[in-house]
This record gives structure tokens, C-alpha cells and sequence, in this order.
């Protein structure tokens, strides 16, 4: 483990010390040491001139203006050269004073870890470079894992660089503000502490965390139980991952949870369950899904999904059929189920539908290969029903399996409120947790937490909570902590440290062993220690294998077989009560955020920028809608409403969401932070006023009134339909059966072929290559849960714009997740294409829609446009046929973006990595020369300071560790987009070279080379490679008739190209249409698809193709 | 009406297309020379900390250079070695030199000693030891005869032409591997039968270790 210290010790080229002409070592100019070389301002401009950030025009200046600098530069430059001699700064080279072990200066080592969530765990690996982290990856020796991971992991590095993160250790002064101590002082006052609560047994004290499922933790909870038994334990997630085992355990009787398998299974329903998205433990849920999906032949199968929902979620997006109920009706929907397949539910009003009895045939019909989930924000009722339905297909024990699992040794925050209002607690810990944004309404948490006469809080940063802790204690980072954790399937992982505390930091396990007085507080010897009991085994050699391989095997939770309690549903079916949503009796949803969590990661910028997968909104939740909503209380995109419920009121803008329930308000949880920092604080409104221990996340009742406010609202997809072009292609798993070449009959006619007026340069030059990279990407594995995007983002030194500047469209992701909506073609007008997007809002056709999700990234074209274009050659290809880009030749006209039909390449509008985000906006940075900033003119700032409007130094410092150091850092100016990560194929291929030495063995062996978004993709739906090679993974998927190219009219021969989507729905339900709708779309466009002859495409042309 | 210019100026706008031009080229020509690492870069030798001699320890004494770069067949990066490499010897050999002050020191407090940096690629540039000197480039290529210099400088201009040169032509520098790291090693004394060796055996190796002579912006650019 290499820390800062020894990292500051290698090079010592950064831009901040790079030249002391002092320096005792004395320099020695070959062209003689001149004065002027010892000046401020030459140094100055020496450090400025070379091009290390390439980021000179970066200041204060217009467009204009900066010729005006320049201009001056170059005088300067002039009497610089006239004067010295034209030199670069000189570096120094730090090299080891001792060496260390197995340590290669300029390659990355790779660590296994893990990251702690909810619902268990995510076990990565992490790179580390000069000793800091800068790319997590899933570990893909984990058993059954194929190395993807979720969207929070691939993003959490940042939260480890953030410059908002708590730094010091502070303490409340007499006038009530958080003031900085030294450790030693923290540290002591919680020895003192300790003292205390030795000495009463731990009367009065209270520890308030958030779940995890590290075995350390829990052995600390007992031993803490021992010295202290009057000290009390209490658990607090805004989001409840936990209903799944207390639903379980009350069915079966036995402390329990259940695991689902979704590959097994062939009939899926999901009771408001997005297992695809919000549910913890998404990654493997997607794995697993996309394997009981994958199809290779016309004659695979596949599973079926059946979504009941009111939001449209990934999983509603990825079901075979949606029913969009409001989710307090989903009760009433399981219940007509249940009575369907015969298990008792207690239904009142059942509703008798013929979509739901053909669902509830197909699930008997599938037997032990159906599975039913519920969502974590229904009530225990539909839970208990979810079992209750499996039991009786006999699923438990195949598709349902349940897992052994500790039961609940804590009190939840009810009761911890209940306490402190009672003044039953004196002392209160909190770990973690951040109640003061997420507690529920009516605990009125603020009030109650007052009544503690100390509060002492472990945190990430210093957030809403801190404000009023009396001791607030900065939170190390999982990547700086020894720890371990359970994942979900209950294997032992390892949590190990990637870099030393950056702010010293304490780990929660060290925080409680000191604070509860423990004789072990170092977290390294906690986690040993827990292992050798575990493990049964405190050998040198096991615990280092553990660490290498970051799990334990073997160590996976026994699978249980119990007898349902039938009783259980019933019983818990008794009291409820189904609730009628109306116009003034709307349904409140309260959903965890695809990008904040529960708005842990509010100022992580990352996920902020990240378009959410389904609204595509950036920067801001939104009051989401259904189209009838949005007419009947009269209210359009971007108005401002107020949602009263209860007593309690809050604000926001409407967004309408194509198939959506009606009268159901969908509400992201986690935005509206007050103090999460420079990133996050102020974005978006806060929906937790809503949420009460009672309602839980679904409440009815609420009214909205409208505002006379708007407010813009940055969207990156704002046009929702793909016109019935055949950009993402579907079928259905009978008509692929059929025509297994229905992707390529939706080609357009082929235009006549014209000799080019010159050859292509690059098809003499793929002669001679080694290899010729492509890519594949299944439709039918990708469910759009993007976090490929935020692997890229981290991969490639991708920065973050700001709200405004993505409104401009100039958001910055090299990948994005395309999510179109098809609908019913007898529905809608087409032919509208010139119509506003905002109108899209009032056409009745989105109300049921089906969605699409298509990845889009430079598709590599062999035969490009943006190359022919540029006017600098600037954009080019090599002889393995990636279309390359080069920062350095670019000069910024933009032609090339222009000129792509697939809209993937990026812009560097302004500075953006250099740039705090509050100097993001309009379309120029504010002209120096009219501008003032803190009343000071803005040219008198620059010339005072060239860094002014530059990240301030602790942001650059932290954020500048994050870069991968093989992918350059562009500047403003320069026109980027995907590479397919170059720098890891050249890294493989000069591998294979070293290896090879005085051989011909060059060829990099097929799947050496992961694309970040490959690596990253829970459902293996991207794989790259050598398509020279007939034998390569991708090749054989190229080879599939799914596949096909978009655009491929435009004759760009791309090397990218998608296997198309397969649907399975079944022919006996009422939404059934023989094609998927967006294929309906194409045909009305484009004539019918004639499968009849191998020139099928022919009558379509008649009709006027493309 | 008088003249208000004097005759000579009818000459002026030939001087000054003449002048401007002449000026115009002169400029360029010096930029040409001046501005370029042929011109800015070659012989640059800076005084190092510690007065150490590539000639003394490489040429005299014949240490391998992969016993100090112990790294350049790993990595992109030809490390500099730690102080604790040079106390392998230096605890025996000239123990209590005075030159030698400050790598003791160094070796025992674990800080580092400031090696002035001579060769340095800009940070567009991802150049990578590893793979040039596992497949035939040797050090001197680059570095000049660096077995023979007292006091390192920069032998070659390291530009961009001048890599282009060897990527474009690898059988005019590649040798065999064995000789990679041997700066004096010529395939014979005499010019003509070294120059003749170097062609046929150069594209025997290009042919049979197919070496790509890469040209394409990716090769270096990410």
C-alpha cells in the first residue's frame, strides 16, 4: 500500500513545483544562466509556456480578447529568447531513496476490495497507480460474478477526490459552529467518553448507523453488548432494503432471505419490484436476467417478463408486458393473482382482467420456473403474497432460494426518536447516517435529536447532521479502510486499504472500537481477528490469499428449505385497505434515485451529470407524471407545483413520463441537500418532507397546486421517438424463430454503388495490420442501466459540465444510453417530424409505450465522415481501423461533429476540467474586460493571479489524483469521443510485444482487451475484439443474423454494430401485436417488411424508404 | 503642385515587399532552426546532484544498464535507481567518499536525491521503454553513447521526425536482443560491411518478429 507521502516522492514534475531556481543544486544552462531567467514573470511564464495542461487559454479571456494576450505572449516569448535562451522548466526526477518491494515505477498494480452496500457488498478490484486508485472494476474471480458492477461502484472513486469530503476534525464551539481540532483532542475525547460509559455500563447511550453486512461490525455490536449491555443499537436506511428478509423470515418462519434467480426462471412478474434498478444488488439481478434472456439461434429460448408498475422503471422497460397501475393498487393486482392461481389473499376487490389471467396462466404454466418479486417500497402484505404465489408454483427452492441470514440485532429510527423524546438517551453516535436529510417527516428528527445531551458523529462529510453534532469525525472511505462485508449471497469479502487515509479519516470499526472503550481499536486486527473466527484459520497464507483474492470461498450463506406460513399473507392481506388515486387523491411514489442513492451521492458529480436512464434528466429530480395527470390538473413540462400531503408541503417542476400511472406523482429521493457540498448542494427539491414512517414511500392523498413559476429542466434526450426509422431493431422470440434475418430485411434499399472517386487509403493499410478491433452489442442483454457510461467517464478522464452547459447540449460523455419509446402505430400521426419536442408531452400516444435502450459510442466507421472533413487531419485512421483522435492536431472547427451521423463526438466548449463548475456558464466565459467578480475587474484578477476562476487549489489537488494517467487530459478547444479505450489496447499489445521479444508472436490473444464499458457491463451485452480473427468472441457474434450496423445506408461500414433486441411476449395476452411496436412504427414508415425473397427490400423502396 | 514626397519613395513599396520579404524569411528560416528540438533540446547537461559517470561505472567498470534501470523491460518508464542500488556497492567501494555525501544520506533517511530530468516527452506523448527494448532498440538510439559520457546530456533531439525516422525504417536500428543494452556494439568494424549486415539482417527481424514500423497517430497519441 503505497501512500500520498511516498506518491509525492516519485516525480516531481507537477505544475505546482516545477521550477526553484534556487534550489541548491544550482542549474546550469548550456546556453549560460541569465538574470532574467530568475524573475517572477519569466518563471512565470516558463511554467505557463510549456504545455503541460495544454490549458493556456484557459484565463479570464473572451475569444477576442485571448488574441490580445496571445499577442503579448509572444512578445514576450521574443524577449525571452532574445534575453535566455529558450528553455523548458526544469523537473526533477524523485526517484525511491529506498526501494520498495514490488514496486514498478509507470505500471498500475491491481487490489481486491470491496464496496459496502445495503444489500451486502460489491467485490471490486481496484487499479492503483503511484499508489492512488483510479479505476474500480468488478473482481472477475469473484464465483458466478462476471466483473460487472452497478453504476454507485464505478462512480464511487470520485467521492474519495471530493474536495467537499470532511477534512478535520471538528468540534461544536460555545456559539454553536463546527470548529477544527486536532485528532489527538478528538481522539481523546473519545477515550474520555469511553471512561464515561464504562462506568455506567453505557446508560443512556444510543449508536445510530447504517446496515451493512460486515461480520466485524457485527462482532463488534456483540462485544459491545458485553461491556456495555445498556447501550442500545439502532439502524436507519432512508431506502429499506431490508423488507425482502423481514418478509421472508415471516413467511417461512425461519430467519431467512430470499435470493432470486432470475436465470432460472422462466416467467418473471414483478410487483412494482425494479430489480433491474432501484433494488439493491442490481449488477447480479441484471447478470442473471440477461442470462435467462441471452439467444444465440433462432431456436433459444428465453424468459418472460411481466412488470406491474407505476413508474416506468429499466425493468418496465426491459418487461415482455407492462401493467401500469398506480403502486397502491399493486396490492389489489397481487391479490387477483393469487385468487387466480388459487392461494388465499384475502382479496376484497379483485380485479379480473384478461391480462391478468393470462399472466397468472403463464405462471402456473412455467410452475417451479416462475418467480414473482415485490418491490422493496411495497408494503410487507404484497411481500408475503410475492412468497405466498411461489410457494405454490413451487418456485421456493429453485427460482426463490432462501439464504441463511443473521437476524436483526438493532432498533430502527422510530424507536431511536422514541427514545431520545423520552430522554432516555444521553449520548448519541451516529455512523454514517445523515438523518437530518432522510429521516422520515413526522419523526421530527431536528427537535428529537436535540435531546441528546452529547452527539458525536462519524460522517463522509460535514452535511445537514454535522451541523448539529456536537463532535463531528471525518468517515474513511471504503478504498482507505480495512474492512470486510457479506455480500449477497453472504461470501466474506475483503475491504482493503488502497491509500492511507487522505484527511485521516477513521474507519466506523475503529470509531466504535474506541469509542465503547474496546482493547483491539486498530480495524486491520478487528477484520483479522473476525477472519480467524470466521475462517477457523489466523495463518499468515489464508489471509493473504483472501486479500488477493478479495473472498473467502466457500463462505457463501447455506441454502434453507422451509415450509410457508400461509397464515402470514393472509393476516397481513387483512388490514389492507386499496387506495383509489384520483385527480384530488393523487399517489405520491416516493423512488431511490438512479444516480444520488438516497442523496449519498448528491455531490458526487459524476452521477449527477449521469442522464437518468429513463427520464434522461440531468442535474434535478422532477415531479414525473402521466400524460392524463399532466391534462387534468392542467400542467405542462417545467411547472413548478406544490404537492401538499398531510401537513406537509413541497415544491417542484412537472416532467412528463411516457406510461406512467395516472394519477401517480413519481418523486426522487435524495436531491434538495442543503449542505452536501460545491457539487450537490441546492440541486433539485426535497421530496423526503413527504416521506413518513407511517405511508412509508407510497402515499396517497396528496393535491398539487400549480405555482405561476417554470423552471428549465436539462434533459439530454428530449425527442422520444424514433420516427419509425430503424435505429434500434426488434422482433418477437416466435417471429425470429421465423425470419431470423428480420434485422437486416429493415435495411434500406441499397443505394446503387458508384466506383468512390479515390480508394480508401485505409483498406491498403488494414492489409498489413495485426489485428482490426470491432465491437458487438446485444440489445436483448443490454437493459440501459448505464454503468458503462460512468466506467467510460472514469476510464477516460471524462469532466462534468454543469446543468447549463448540458442544456446547451454540450454534456461531455463519450457513451451514452439511447432510450427510445415506441408506440401503437394506429395510435399516432407520424409524418409530424417538424414539431416541437415540447409538444410531445400532449400526444395520447405515450401513454403505453414500450422503451428501447440502445448504448451509443463512436461507432468507428471504416469509412468515416468526420475524417473527410477535418481540415487539419486531425481525426484519422490507423491500420487496425479505430477511427483515432488527435488532441494535439485538433484546432476546434467542429466540422467533424458536424458531419457524424451518429452525434458521439464531444466538444471541450470551455475548460471544463480546470474550471469549477459556478465558472460553467453561457456560452464564453464572461469577457474580463466588463466583468467584475467580488467587485474587482476581472482583467485586474487575471493579472494578479493567472489561476483566478480556476478550481480552487484543494479541488484541483484532490480531483487531479482521479485522472487515469494514460489517457490525456484535454483542453478547451478539442473535440473528443470514444477511443475504444486505445490506451488499453496499445497497453495489451505492447504486452504481447514484450512477451513475444525476438518472436513473430504479436497477435494479442482474443479477450485480453475489456473497453471500460465492456468491463463494467453486469449483463455481458458488449463485447470487443479482433474481427480479423473468425475465431474471436465478437466475431462470432457479428456473425449472428441479429446483427446489423445503424445507419447502414449511409454506407460508414461501421465496427460497431448491434445484434437486435428480441421481445418474448406472449401471444395470449390483450397487449399482444406479432412484432414489438417499434417494428410496427417501421413498417407504417417504410412499407412492409417482405420476408418472401432474398431481395425483400425491393417493395419497401416502392413505398419510399428512407 | 509640389511634390509633398520626395522621389526616393517611389521606391518605397518595391523595398518594402522586398525588405517584408526578406524579413519574412528570415523569421521562418529562424524558426525553423531555433524553434526546434534539433536546435533546443540537443546538448542539454544540466549539473546533477550527485557528480555520477555513466563513463566510470557503464564504460570502465561495464555494469549493465538494467542493473540501475532495472525496470526499462517492465515498464514504460526507465526508472532512475534508488539510493539503496547504489549503497549495493558503494557500502564497499569509496565508503566514505565525500561526493558520495549525499546517497548515504539518502539510503538511510529514504529521501530522495532531486535528479535534474534531461529527456523528457511532452504528456501527449506516451512512449513506452518496454516494448522498444525487448524487441531490438537499443539505448544508444536515443540516448546517444551514454557508456561514454561523464556527465549525461541530451544526445538526440527526441522529436517527432526523429521518431518517425526509425518507425518508418525499424531495419536500419534493430539489432539483436542480447545487444541491446551493449552502446559500443556495431555488427562489424567496417562501415560498409556493418551497413550491409544491418539491412539484411534488419529485415530479417522486421520480417520474422513482425514489427509493425506504426506510423499511425495511435501508436504514441491516446
Amino acid at each position: 500500500m503505497k501512500t500520498l507521502s511516498t506518491t509525492a516522492a516519485l516525480t516531481g514534475n507537477s505544475r505546482r513545483e516545477a521550477t526553484n531556481p534556487a534550489a541548491a543544486t544550482g542549474r546550469h544552462y548550456w546556453r549560460g544562466l541569465d538574470e532574467l531567467a530568475a524573475t517572477p514573470e519569466f518563471r512565470q511564464f516558463l511554467e505557463r509556456e510549456f504545455p503541460e495542461g495544454a490549458s493556456e487559454m484557459t484565463d479570464e479571456v473572451s475569444r477576442r480578447h485571448f488574441v490580445k494576450i496571445m499577442s503579448a505572449s509572444f512578445l514576450l516569448a521574443g524577449v525571452g529568447l532574445a534575453g535566455s535562451g529558450c528553455r523548458k522548466p526544469e523537473d526533477k526526477i524523485m526517484p525511491f531513496g529506498k526501494a520498495a518491494e514490488n514496486y514498478v515505477h509507470g505500471t498500475s498494480q491491481y487490489f481486491a476490495t470491496a464496496m459496502p452496500t445495503r444489500g451486502g457488498a460489491i467485490p471490486l478490484l481496484a487499479k492503483s497507480y503511484e499508489g492512488r486508485p483510479v479505476k474500480l472494476e468488478g473482481n472477475p474471480l469473484f464465483p458466478g460474478g462476471n466483473g460487472g458492477t452497478d453504476r454507485y461502484a464505478q462512480a464511487s472513486i470520485l467521492n474519495l477526490y471530493d474536495p467537499d469530503r470532511a477534512t478535520r476534525f471538528a468540534r461544536r464551539d460555545a456559539g454553536g459552529v463546527l470548529r477544527a481540532t486536532s485528532r489527538q483532542a478528538a481522539l481523546d475525547a473519545l477515550a474520555e467518553l469511553a471512561r464515561q460509559f464504562a462506568a455506567n455500563q453505557g446508560e443512556g447511550v444510543a449508536l445510530l448507523a447504517e446496515r451493512t453486512h460486515s461480520p466485524s461490525r457485527r462482532r463488534l455490536h456483540q462485544l459491545i453488548a458485553e461491556t456495555l449491555p445498556k447501550a442500545r443499537w439502532f439502524l436507519h436506511d432512508a431506502i429499506d432494503a431490508e423488507v425482502h428478509q423481514r418478509a421472508a423470515t415471516k413467511a417461512f418462519g425461519k430467519s431467512v432471505k430470499p435470493a432470486f434467480h432470475f436465470d432460472k426462471a422462466r416467467a418473471i412478474l414483478s410487483l412494482d419490484c425494479d430489480f433491474i434498478g432501484a433494488e439493491e444488488d442490481s449488477h447480479n439481478n441484471i447478470r442473471r436476467f440477461a442470462q435467462g434472456r441471452r439467444i444465440g439461434k433462432p431456436t433459444d429460448t428465453m424468459s418472460r417478463l411481466y412488470a406491474v408498475e407505476s413508474l416506468f422503471t429499466l425493468t418496465g422497460a426491459s418487461a415482455d408486458h407492462r401493467l401500469r397501475v398506480p403502486a397502491s393498487s399493486v396490492i389489489q393486482v397481487a391479490q387477483s393473482i393469487a385468487l387466480e392461481l388459487g392461494v388465499p389473499a384475502a382479496a376484497k376487490a379483485p380485479i379480473v382482467t384478461e391480462w391478468i389471467t393470462e399472466c397468472a396462466k403463464d405462471l402456473k404454466a412455467s410452475g417451479s420456473a416462475a418467480l414473482v418479486v415485490a418491490g422493496n417500497r411495497q408494503p410487507l402484505a404484497v411481500h408475503l403474497l410475492a412468497h405466498a404465489i411461489n410457494n405454490a408454483l413451487g418456485s421456493v427452492g429453485n427460482t426463490v432460494q432462501l439464504l441463511e441470514a443473521p437476524g436483526r440485532i438493532s432498533g430502527d429510527l422510530p424507536e431511536l426518536a422514541d427514545a431520545l423524546n423520552t430522554g432516555r438517551v444521553e449520548t448519541l453516535a451516529i455512523i454514517g447516517a445523515n438523518p437530518f436529510h432522510c429521516a422520515p417527516a413526522d419523526l421530527n428528527w431536528a427537535a428529537a435529536q436535540r435531546k441528546a445531551k452529547t452527539v458525536i458523529r462519524l460522517g463522509h462529510s460535514e452535511d445537514e447532521t454535522a451541523a448539529h453534532c456536537d463532535w463531528h469525525f471525518p468517515l474513511a472511505h471504503y478504498l482507505e479502510s480495512w474492512g470486510d462485508a457479506r455480500t449477497s449471497d453472504g461470501t466474506l469479502v475483503a475491504i482493503q486499504p488502497l491509500i492511507a487515509p487522505l484527511f485521516g479519516g477513521l474507519t466506523d470499526l475503529e470509531f466504535l472500537a474506541r469509542l465503547c472503550g474496546l482493547a483491539e481499536t486498530n480495524p486491520i486486527r478487528i477484520v483479522r481477528e473476525t477472519f480467524a473466527a470466521l475462517i477457523g484459520s489466523a495463518s499468515d497464507a489464508t489471509w493473504n490469499k483472501f486479500l488477493h483474492d478479495g473472498f473467502a470461498p466457500t463462505t457463501a450463506a447455506k441454502t434453507v428449505s422451509a415450509t410457508l406460513d400461509s397464515s402470514a399473507a393472509v393476516e397481513a392481506l387483512a388490514s389492507a385497505t386499496p387506495a383509489n388515486p384520483g385527480k384530488t387523491s393523487l399517489e405520491v411514489v416516493l423512488y431511490r434515485d438512479a444516480k444520488l442513492d438516497d442523496g449519498r451521492h448528491a455531490n458526487n458529480g459524476w452521477l449527477q451529470e449521469f442522464p437518468d436512464p429513463i427520464t434522461k434528466i440531468v442535474w434535478d429530480n422532477a415531479v414525473l407524471v402521466s400524460r392524463k395527470t399532466a391534462r387534468e390538473l392542467d400542467v405542462v413540462n417545467g411547472d413548478v407545483v406544490e404537492i401538499s400531503l398531510g401537513s406537509a408541503k413541497i415544491e417542484g417542476p412537472i416532467w412528463t413520463q411516457p406510461g406512467m400511472a395516472d394519477y401517480s406523482l413519481g418523486l426522487a429521493l435524495g436531491y434538495g441537500r442543503t449542505a452536501a457540498g460545491r457539487v450537490g448542494s441546492g440541486v433539485g427539491f426535497n421530496a423526503y418532507p413527504l416521506l413518513t414512517t407511517k405511508s412509508g414511500h407510497i402515499a396517497t392523498g396528496a393535491t398539487v397546486r400549480k405555482t405561476r413559476r417554470k423552471y428549465t429542466i436539462a434533459c439530454t434526450q428530449d425527442h422520444w421517438s424514433m420516427e419509425g426509422r430503424a435505429i434500434v431493431r426488434e422482433g418477437n422470440l416466435d417471429q425470429f424463430a421465423k425470419h431470423p434475418d428480420f434485422a437486416e430485411r429493415m435495411n434500406a434499399p441499397e443505394a446503387p454503388v458508384e466506383a468512390p472517386m479515390y480508394p480508401n487509403p485505409f483498406d491498403e493499410a488494414k492489409k498489413t495490420a495485426l489485428h482490426q478491433w470491432g465491437m458487438s452489442i446485444d440489445l436483448s442483454a443490454c437493459v440501459g442501466c448505464g454503468t458503462c457510461v460512468l466506467a467510460c467517464q472514469s476510464e477516460n478522464n471524462i469532466p462534468i459540465v454543469g446543468k447549463d452547459q448540458v442544456k446547451r447540449g454540450r454534456e461531455m460523455h463519450w457513451m451514452r444510453i439511447d432510450r427510445y419509446y415506441a408506440s401503437n402505430p394506429a395510435k399516432r400521426q407520424f409524418g409530424q417530424t417538424f414539431r416541437k419536442e415540447e409538444s410531445q408531452q400532449f400526444d395520447e400516444w405515450i401513454d403505453d409505450v414500450q422503451a428501447v435502450n440502445q448504448p451509443m459510442l463512436c461507432q468507428h466507421c471504416e469509412a468515416a465522415p468526420c475524417e473527410n472533413v477535418c481540415p487539419v487531419n486531425a481525426t484519422v485512421h490507423d491500420h487496425e481501423g479505430l477511427n483515432v483522435m488527435v488532441y494535439n492536431r485538433c484546432v476546434g472547427t467542429r466540422y467533424c461533429s458536424n458531419n457524424c451521423p451518429y452525434k458521439v463526438r464531444r466538444f471541450n466548449y470551455l475548460d471544463y476540467h480546470k474550471r469549477p463548475l459556478s465558472e460553467l456558464k453561457g456560452p464564453f466565459y464572461a469577457s474580463p474586460i466588463t466583468h467584475r467578480t467580488g467587485g474587482e475587474w476581472d482583467l485586474l484578477r487575471w493579472w494578479k493571479d493567472q489561476d483566478s476562476g480556476m478550481r480552487a487549489d484543494d479541488e484541483w489537488d484532490l480531483i487531479r489524483m482521479i485522472k487515469n494517467p494514460e489517457v490525456t487530459v484535454r483542453m478547451r478547444g478539442v473535440m473528443e469521443k470514444c477511443t475504444y479505450c486505445v490506451q488499453r489496447i496499445e497497453g495489451a499489445k505492447i504486452a504481447q510485444k514484450v512477451k513475444a521479444g525476438a518472436s513473430g508472436d504479436v497477435v494479442v490473444p482474443d479477450g485480453t482487451i475489456q473497453t471500460a464499458c465492456q468491463q463494467a457491463c453486469p449483463a455481458g451485452a458488449i463485447v470487443f475484439g479482433n474481427v480479423a480473427d473468425p475465431e474471436s468472441r465478437v466475431s462470432k457474434l457479428k456473425q449472428q443474423q441479429r446483427d446489423y450496423s445503424v445507419l447502414e445506408f449511409l454506407a460508414t461500414k461501421p465496427r460497431t454494430t448491434y445484434l437486435a433486441r428480441v421481445r418474448n411476449p406472449n401471444p395470449a395476452m390483450p397487449d399482444y401485436t406479432a412484432w414489438p411496436l417499434s417494428f410496427g412504427e417501421f413498417e407504417r414508415e417504410n412499407g412492409e417488411v417482405n420476408f418472401g425473397s432474398r431481395h425483400g427490400h425491393e417493395p419497401a423502396a416502392e413505398k419510399g424508404g428512407h | 503642385m509640389s511634390a509633398i514626397f520626395p522621389k526616393w519613395t517611389n521606391r518605397l513599396p518595391l523595398m518594402i515587399i522586398i525588405g517584408g520579404g526578406l524579413l519574412a524569411t528570415g523569421v521562418t528560416a529562424g524558426v525553423w532552426y531555433y524553434f526546434t528540438p534539433k536546435y533546443v533540446r540537443v546538448g542539454y547537461q544540466p549539473i546533477q546532484p550527485v557528480a555520477f559517470s555513466h563513463a566510470t561505472h557503464n564504460g570502465q567498470l561495464g555494469i549493465d544498464c538494467r542493473y540501475c534501470h532495472s525496470m526499462v523491460e517492465k515498464s514504460w518508464f526507465s526508472n532512475i535507481p534508488s539510493s539503496s542500488t547504489c549503497m549495493n556497492c558503494h557500502n564497499q567501494v569509496l565508503k566514505d567518499d565525500p561526493r558520495l555525501a549525499l546517497v548515504r544520506e539518502s539510503a538511510a533517511s529514504g529521501q530522495p536525491i532531486p535528479w535534474v530530468q534531461i529527456h523528457r516527452m511532452p504528456d501527449f506523448v506516451y512512449f513506452n521503454h518496454s516494448v522498444h527494448v525487448n524487441r531490438g532498440i537499443s539505448c544508444v538510439e536515443c540516448h546517444g553513447q551514454i557508456n561514454q559520457m561523464e556527465e549525461v546530456y541530451h544526445a538526440q533531439p527526441l522529436s517527432m521526425s526523429f521518431c518517425l525516422d526509425c518507425h518508418r525504417d525499424p531495419a536500419a536500428k534493430i539489432r539483436p536482443p542480447e545487444k541491446i543494452t551493449d552502446l559500443n556494439w556495431k555488427w562489424s568494424d567496417d562501415p560498409a560491411v556493418a551497413a550491409q549486415q544491418q539491412k539484411a539482417q534488419g529485415q530479417k527481424f522486421v520480417h520474422d518478429w513482425r514489427v509493425e514500423s506504426l506510423q499511425n497517430c495511435s501508436a504514441c497519441h491516446r
